[in-house]
């Protein structure tokens, strides 16, 4: 069997191999071959700015905590990439690359019309991950994917980068949730706040605990940059 | 026949997979793994799927056998341990290991490219007969599967079961 030094070279040499599509200050994302399957790979590079046991344990964290957020999500029938193999060693999650597939944001920005039904399956969709206690952390909507279902009118929603996410039960970090994404959604797509409203009443319907959060979200609102935090 | 892959992450070595019915000599052969006569891993195949969910096993086993981190003994017990979705070992061999009843034997090798390997010699230590990979899932329990890995109705429509198994054991050490 080969010698352990080498052994810790196994995903670094394989990933010299794969195409890099992204490099963000938390981490890089590859797509390559695994097992016969065309995968993502997302490697959380050491921070050397950071003291190493300290990037360790953090390091870790996000990772256990991405992978966990996945799990649950799709045990409650929410599409999310299916984990292949995580390396704890280098932090690299590999993952389903869904392919045949374009962003909400991409869908958007091409077919500005006919959206009130997306709209309102995001809405459904978020209601369900936040009713199973998963924070995502960074809803916008290019980190929603479209993928077309059996007939031309169907179409499957599925959450992607889990990076940021986390557990909790608290309306507050629902409602911060959803702000990001409001944040997100009337910044990328100018002129949607019917859209939007449309989604956060979908919402409201399909979640149990929707009117907490609301009520959360728009208290987040009043607090946001830029506002008087008088009252 | 049999079907050999490689690994993408571990370039030096194989896997090959084997799948026999009609096996008339369970007992025997699950003490020649033991003893190490067999070296590979004998698994049930009512558990298995499809042949990709036990690369992905063999997958994570080389992967924590390279660093040292195996939870078991040997590379082929980890291959079992890592089909299970709970963290007990011999709860792990008593259901996806073969028993002394069982007529199907799934086996898996894995084997450095520099050694050659002798699949006729492990052929013929097997009594019974051998049968395309590919044909698993006539033996695949669904409903065992489902129950053993607690696999909800709402995650099948989000993926297959393959999904669901795989995905399960590649984050079986955090969930």
């Amino acid at each position: 069997m080969a010698h352990t030094d080498s052994a810790k070279a196994a995903v670094p040499y394989y990933l010299k191999e794969a195409q890099m599509i992204k490099q963000g200050a938390e981490a890089r994302v590859y797509r390559s071959t695994f097992l016969g399957r065309s995968v993502i790979i997302k490697e959380r590079f050491p921070k050397l700015y950071r003291h190493p046991e300290v990037d360790e344990k953090l390091t870790r964290r996000r990772t256990t905590q991405e992978v966990r957020s996945i799990l649950r999500c799709r045990r409650a029938g929410i599409s999310a990439p299916v984990v292949y193999f995580v390396d704890y060693a280098t932090h690299c999650i590999f993952l389903q690359d869904v392919i045949n597939s374009v962003s909400v944001r991409d869908h958007i920005r091409s077919q500005p019309d006919g959206l009130q039904t997306l709209a309102e399956r995001i809405g459904e969709v978020l209601a369900q991950m936040h009713d199973e206690d998963v924070i995502h952390g960074d809803l916008t909507t290019s980190n929603m994917l479209l993928t077309s279902g059996e007939q031309q009118q169907d179409f499957n929603l599925v959450l992607i980068d889990f990076g940021l996410s986390y557990i909790s039960a608290l309306p507050e970090d629902k409602g911060v949730d959803l702000y990001v994404l409001e944040k997100a959604f009337l910044s990328t797509h100018p002129k949607t706040e019917a859209l939007f409203q449309r989604l956060l009443k979908s919402y409201s319907n399909a979640s149990k605990k929707s009117t907490a959060v609301i009520k959360k979200l728009d208290e987040v609102r009043m607090r946001g940059r830029k506002r008087s935090m008088v009252g | 026949m049999y079907l050999t892959q490689d690994l993408e992450l571990f370039p030096e070595y194989t896997v090959t997979q084997l799948l026999f019915k009609d096996v008339k000599n369970a007992t025997e052969l699950r003490k020649m793994a033991v003893n190490g006569e067999i070296k590979g891993a004998l698994i049930n195949p009512s558990m298995v799927v499809d042949a990709f969910q036990i690369l992905v096993a063999t997958n994570k086993a080389v992967h924590l056998h390279k660093i040292g981190k195996m939870k078991t003994r040997s590379l082929y017990s980890e291959i079992i341990f890592n089909l299970s979705p709970t963290n007990n070992i011999s709860e792990a061999f008593k259901r996806f290991g073969i028993s002394d009843s069982d007529t199907a034997v799934h086996i898996v090798l894995v084997h450095n490219k520099e050694e050659p390997l002798n699949i006729d010699d492990i052929i013929s230590k097997v009594d019974g007969q051998q049968i395309d990979v590919g044909q698993v899932s006539e033996f695949t329990d669904t409903a065992k599967i489902k129950k053993l890995y607690k696999i909800t109705p709402q995650e099948e429509k989000c993926g297959s079961l393959l999904d669901a198994v795989v995905c399960r054991m590649a984050t079986k050490d955090v969930a």
